[in-house]
């Protein structure tokens, strides 16, 4: 029972190292007519550019706090600081956000202007990588 | 199968997400409050200081806490309806105001105007001035934030926003009246009201570097205030300010940084009023992230003719979730030249000063320095 829990122990620290250490993609459709540089995807994920409809990740994960943290300089508390200024400002609204990596590309795949950031290990054909994330 | 499931999970999430701009019949309702208390201590002669003078030597809930709500409608895909009612103690009192109550029309992807009841945009934090989980102060910093006392007025504006390649620009103009509002004056709220309300601002967000903004506002005010007080002739209805249509302006410098471990926060800021000393006031903040914790330090400073505050602000917050921050901050505030700066002074110790000026001595009080330390302690929150 004890070797279980150690060895489900290491398989979770693994994932959770695994999983810090992803690359991050930050996609666009097949199909994007422009290729939008970094500081663009700054601006549309900060809800200042809507020339793409940026798709957000729902629940802070690595890969949401890597894109985050690259992109704009902000963690959690920060962007969630950020967004209740807009939002109580009456300036916008927050971003749509999806489940996971799946939605986010699914999402991605089927809409010409969306944007979104995934583990780049779960990257399909459906979608065009911009730039990664180390 | 799976991708099937995949794809509709997706669809669901998106369709239950609130858009960038609401859609038709999508509404969304937010809420924010602090919980607060603060306390003067070392100033035994004063009768409180803050924009009400509600920071007294008593621990006081009322000069910091309040509880908001908005409820924002999308009536169709580009025009909403925002409403935004706070209630705060004043004076005592809880009481609660509609501050916001306007409608929207996102007419481009850059362009939205608004009109309605709508917030002032004076101050560098003027967007936020009652949530205070964005800023980084429990108190903004009082030399500046006290200067201006509308928080809203009933007219129009509109937000253009520009993405640029290295960061973003956004102007707003605004115009209106606020009518039948309070004024703080000394020790007592007095009725105003506020005409030909103009405002124009412009931040230039720069990557890496932070962003500047400079805000220019302006109004007519009338009010007119009397207060009784003891002179050697006896009892007098005293005038403590008389305003008819005085025209007002305010002008504000503002700098921002924060690249997630280093913040700073700066403003500068000049008040005119016709017939009066104008005021310059500034503060400038230099903060530091350690993990949950964010460590600051503010000079701040306000000065007219007759002499000037300055103060010293340490605070600590510190992030218990993503929505809710704890704040404690100590603040030692120091006035030169015999000026009250923020400190409340009575109109009876104003006349006294006023009469020692006026007769050489012969009669009243002269005027005197203030000093005091403020400790503020309490919790942000979002919802």
């Amino acid at each position: 029972m004890k070797l279980i829990i150690s060895a489900l122990g290491a398989c979770t620290l693994l994932t959770v190292s695994s999983l810090a250490q992803a690359e991050v993609a930050v996609i666009v459709n097949t199909g994007a007519s422009s290729a939008p540089t970094q500081s663009d995807v700054a601006n549309i994920f900060l809800g200042k550019d809507n020339s793409f409809k940026a798709v957000d990740q729902s629940s802070w994960n690595p890969t949401k706090d890597k894109f985050y943290s690259a992109v704009t300089n902000k963690n959690e508390a920060q962007l969630k600081s950020y967004w209740s200024g807009v939002i109580f400002t009456g300036k916008g609204q927050p971003l749509p956000s999806v489940a996971d990596d799946g939605a986010v590309i699914a999402r991605v795949s089927s809409q010409a202007d969306a944007i979104g950031y995934v583990d780049k290990s779960t990257v399909n054909d459906k979608v065009k990588v911009l730039f990664t994330l180390p | 199968m799976i991708s099937t499931r995949v794809l509709s999970i997706a669809a669901l999430c998106v369709a239950s997400s609130p858009a960038f701009a609401l859609d038709q019949g999508d509404y969304r309702f937010n809420g924010f409050g602090t919980l607060g208390v603060t306390h003067l201590g070392g100033a035994d002669d004063s009768h409180g200081y803050g924009v009400t003078g509600q920071t007294t030597d008593h621990w006081r809930g009322d000069q910091l806490s309040k509880l908001g709500g908005q409820v924002q409608y999308g009536i169709t895909n580009t025009v909403g309806l925002t409403a935004q009612a706070i209630i705060k103690p004043q004076q005592d009192e809880w009481q609660g105001n509609l501050e916001w109550l306007y409608l929207s029309w996102q007419a481009t992807d850059k362009l939205k105007f608004r009109a309605g009841r709508l917030g002032g945009s004076a101050y560098m934090y003027s967007d936020t001035l009652n949530i205070g989980f964005t800023n980084p102060w429990i108190r903004l910093p009082d030399e500046v934030y006290s200067q201006v006392q509308i928080s809203n007025y009933e007219g129009a504006d509109f937000i253009y926003t520009e993405p640029l390649s290295f960061g973003s620009l956004t102007v707003q103009m605004s115009g209106g009246v606020a009518n039948n509002r309070k004024l703080f004056v000394l020790d007592k709220l007095y009725d105003a009201d506020y005409k030909n309300y103009f405002a124009a601002n412009a931040t230039l967000a720069v990557n890496d570097f932070g962003s500047l903004r400079i805000s220019y506002a302006e109004t007519d005010v009338t009010s007119n205030d009397h207060a009784v007080v003891s002179t050697p002739f006896g009892m007098v209805d005293q005038t403590i300010i008389k305003l008819d249509s005085t025209h007002t302006a305010f002008t504000s410098l503002g700098y921002q940084y924060d690249n997630g471990v280093w913040v700073s926060s700066d403003e500068l800021t000049h008040r005119s009023i016709d017939g009066a000393s104008p005021i310059d006031a500034m503060y400038f903040m230099a903060g530091r992230r350690f993990g949950d914790f964010l460590a600051h330090v503010t000079y701040g400073q306000m000065k007219d003719d007759s002499g000037h505050e300055n103060s010293w602000t340490y605070g600590l917050n510190y992030n218990v979730s993503p929505s809710v921050v704890i704040k404690g901050e100590f603040k030692r505030v120091d006035t030169h030249g015999g000026t009250s700066g923020v400190f409340v002074k009575t109109p009876q110790e104003t006349v006294n000063n006023i009469l020692f000026a006026q007769s050489a001595g012969a009669f009243g009080t002269p005027s005197r320095n203030f000093e005091g330390d403020i400790i503020s302690i309490g919790v942000d929150f979002v919802f």
